[in-house]
């Protein structure tokens, strides 16, 4: 499993498509609405999925078989002030955990800046 | 040569900055490619707190022999190919472009400066772009601000890929990403 994250509009996506050859279609884009796609070789921004309050951090645990071959993506939302929302609070928590749980398992985890990557793992 | 810096508020990227347009300043001199440094300042002041900031700037920079140009719009007015910048910041340029005094808002501010600095670079011996990291939370922003970020972003990642070296600063510690 290879972990990308970085801020907002950093060029994630471009990044993993340039250094690992990617079409468009193969990269899911996460929503609330449904659950993440496992046969795509990039799940993107699961950020967005995490929004789910109900089922999407223990999917990342049940799945973790799956996810083995897989380039997942996440917006790096931990930097900013204490939201003001409770719902965005446990956003912010549920991603948190969820990325440390994937940083645990990667095999490699990068971070990108302005289109650039560091290596953090 | 080209070099970027960017980071968090705070966190020493002017004094970092600083020390890097000296030291290619020096090099481009003994080189005979330049002969001034120069320090790009962009902030286009609205009131007394800000000139007493400025002031207080150029102080700190007295006797490092920097030049002070003031430009807060449209920087190839002052490009000197014999000249080493110091230009900071990235982030008050598209400031001032994009959101005018009598509250207008410009949607090309970002292109339009994104265009001037990839231009000016290629008509100095050298310069030092100070940027600033300010996606690290999870709002999505306002419409303007949302705006302004994703902008700023798109300049921050067109110098980062145009400059030799890309340079973190994280509370005085340097990371290299180029």
């Amino acid at each position: 499993m290879i972990l990308v994250y970085g801020g907002a509009w950093q060029g994630k996506l471009d990044w993993v498509k340039k250094e690992y050859g990617i079409r468009d279609d193969e990269v899911f884009r996460c929503s609330d609405k449904e659950m993440p796609d496992l046969s795509a070789k990039v799940i993107y921004g699961i950020e967005e999925f995490l929004k789910r309050e109900q089922d999407s951090e223990e999917f990342f645990r049940e799945n973790l078989e799956c996810l083995r071959d897989k380039i997942i993506v996440c917006r790096d939302i931990s930097q900013g002030l204490v939201p003001v929302e409770p719902e965005e609070r446990q956003w912010r928590e549920r991603t948190g955990r969820t990325m440390i749980f994937l940083a645990g398992k990667a095999d490699k985890v990068f971070r990108i800046f302005c289109g650039l990557s560091q290596e953090i793992k | 040569m080209k070099i970027f810096v960017s980071g968090g508020c705070k966190n020493g990227k002017s004094t970092f900055a600083q020390k890097e347009a000296e030291s290619i300043f020096k090099r481009e001199k003994e080189a005979g490619r330049a002969d001034t440094l120069y320090y790009l300042a962009t902030m286009d002041p609205v009131d007394g707190e800000d000139r007493a900031r400025i002031q207080r700037h150029i102080e700190e920079r007295k006797g490092k022999g920097y030049v002070t140009e003031e430009q807060p719009r449209d920087i190839c007015h002052v490009a000197d190919v014999r000249g080493v910048f110091l230009l900071d910041s990235v982030t008050a340029l598209l400031s001032n472009e994009m959101f005018g005094r009598d509250g207008s808002f410009n949607i090309e501010a970002a292109e339009k400066v994104k265009d001037d600095l990839l231009r000016f670079g290629s008509q100095v011996a050298g310069v030092v772009y100070v940027s600033d990291y300010i996606y690290g939370d999870g709002t999505d922003g306002l419409d303007l601000s949302r705006e302004y970020m994703k902008g700023l972003a798109g300049i921050d990642r067109a110098l980062a890929a145009g400059c030799e070296k890309v340079f973190e600063v994280t509370y005085g510690n340097v990371v290299t990403f180029k």
